[in-house]
């Protein structure tokens, strides 16, 4: 099950004023807490964090809202993340503050095509758009796909499975979006 | 006694150190009087920089200073349309004929002088800005489509240092002009100046011993911009410089922070400023300058 969080609508009402902006952090934090809230109360599988009403997402809020998730996955029940709807200028900053702390996210760009933002190794990075390509995969997919020995193709899906940037079931791994 | 400070005639980052001269030891014991009569010109940096002497002098609880307003007409027209004098009136005591400020300002000002108090000020900035500034930087200054939302990025973290670093209010401009004596282009420029405790102080308690006898103003910028570092232990912080410096590195952009007695520099190979001034004349808080030249015809 996907919960679909429309971020521009958390933002207005958590800031109680339109504004299109994420700017600082008291602001990304409030909108955080906020989609803590509701994932709480969800029983879904994967958040689809929805970003198409957000003109500017700064650093500070990119930090607040999807580093800061994301960290707080490995203590609450975990669940996949996807963000969509980002602008060029908003990949920059939730790019560089996963990449500080090591953490990546997958985004869908327009299209709906998948891509990775934040730090993966190359290896890993591949994998999982091999993974998207196919539909699903395993490791001897993978390893058939990129030419690689399955073990190398294993060690991608296992870095991929535990980020949270693909669905595991049994061998197979799964892009995020796909039932 | 009265200690007379000179506006500089063309007043930017550069003159800048001459005004911070003018005041000898702060806080000033004498009265002050900072003269404008001979002004010519103002960078938005400079006009921020005489409200945060203003703002330094009230908080130390000075006497109320003495401003002598511009004898050019143009000139005084200006400040006034950008704000200036409305804010300079609660820290000056004014002297000479103001004219009252248009409706509307200039069209090369994307944002007047402005008061950052509170992170609302920052939502505020941003979303005043954004309505014109892609208009400017896409298609005066040539920079790409997405430029726009960077640069307001930018101007967000510095807003933000404000609030929560400097424990005072501050100021914020952003204008476009063209930058004749250095670069012979136009550049859109963000000044924000703050009268606060400054990088050194801010970053004391927790990176003074990392350095050493090598601890100072200089030395506390360079950990802040360079090296990224934040008085939060949050391993999350000190990512707004960083992305700042990446911005600035695009556009062959220029990042210089001025405080206390040093300012660190990013310096692009069309400046020739030195990266780090050090034994510079003591000036209050902190004093930021992000230059964005418009793109050469080549790269666009």
């Amino acid at each position: 099950m996907i919960e679909t969080i429309r971020i521009g609508h958390l933002l207005r009402e958590t800031a109680l004023s339109p504004y299109r902006n994420l700017v600082t952090r008291p602001t990304g934090a409030a909108v955080r807490t906020r989609i803590e809230d509701a994932l709480s109360r969800s029983d879904c599988l994967t958040a689809l964090l929805d970003f198409s009403d957000i003109e500017l997402l700064d650093f500070s809020c990119a930090e607040e809202i999807v580093a800061k998730l994301l960290l707080a996955q490995a203590s609450h029940r975990p669940r996949f993340v996807v963000l969509r709807g980002l602008r060029d200028d908003q990949h920059d900053a939730i790019e560089q503050v996963l990449t500080h702390h090591r953490l990546a996210v997958a985004a869908l760009i327009a299209g709906g095509e998948p891509m990775l933002l934040g730090w993966v190794l190359p290896d890993a990075r591949a994998a999982f758009t091999c993974v998207c390509r196919l539909g699903r995969a395993c490791a001897g997919d993978v390893a058939e796909a990129l030419s690689w020995p399955e073990s190398r193709a294993s060690e991608a899906l296992e870095a991929l499975t535990l980020h949270r940037l693909v669905r595991p079931e049994g061998d197979l791994r799964y892009p995020l979006l796909v039932a | 006694m009265t200690r007379v400070i000179e506006v500089p005639a063309h007043f930017d980052d550069r003159s800048f150190e001459q005004f911070a001269a003018g005041f000898g030891a702060w806080p000033a014991e004498e009265k002050l009087l900072v003269d404008a009569r001979a002004a010519q010109w103002a960078s938005p940096y400079g006009l921020i920089g005489m409200l945060t002497a203003g703002q330094a002098i009230a908080e130390a609880k000075g006497e109320r200073p003495l401003f002598t307003v511009p004898i050019s007409d143009d000139v005084k027209r200006y400040w006034a349309r950008v704000g200036f004098f409305r804010h300079a009136a609660e820290l000056f005591e004014l002297h000479g004929r103001v004219p009252k400020a248009a409706a509307t300002g200039p069209s090369d000002v994307l944002l007047d002088v402005t008061p950052v108090r509170a992170m609302e000020d920052v939502h505020q900035v941003v979303e005043k800005i954004s309505d014109v500034s892609s208009r400017i930087l896409h298609g005066e200054l040539g920079l790409e489509r997405g430029a726009a939302g960077r640069f307001s990025m930018a101007l967000s973290e510095a807003c933000q240092n404000i609030v929560e670093h400097a424990g005072t209010s501050g100021w914020v401009a952003v204008q476009v002009y063209t930058f004749r004596r250095r670069l012979g282009r136009r550049v859109a420029v963000i000044a924000v100046s703050d009268s606060g405790v400054g990088f050194r102080r801010s970053l004391e308690s927790t990176h003074a011993s990392r350095f050493g006898e090598r601890w100072g103003d200089g030395a506390a910028l360079e950990a802040a911009l360079i090296q990224g570092v934040s008085r939060f232990r949050d391993p999350g912080r000190g990512q707004g410089f960083k992305g700042i410096k990446g911005f600035i590195d695009r556009w062959k952009g220029k990042i210089s922070i001025r405080s206390g007695s040093a300012r660190l520099s990013i310096v692009p190979a069309w400046d020739d400023d030195v990266p780090l001034a050090d034994h510079l004349p003591f000036f209050p808080g902190a004093q930021v300058q992000i230059t964005i030249p418009a793109q050469e015809a080549e790269s666009r």
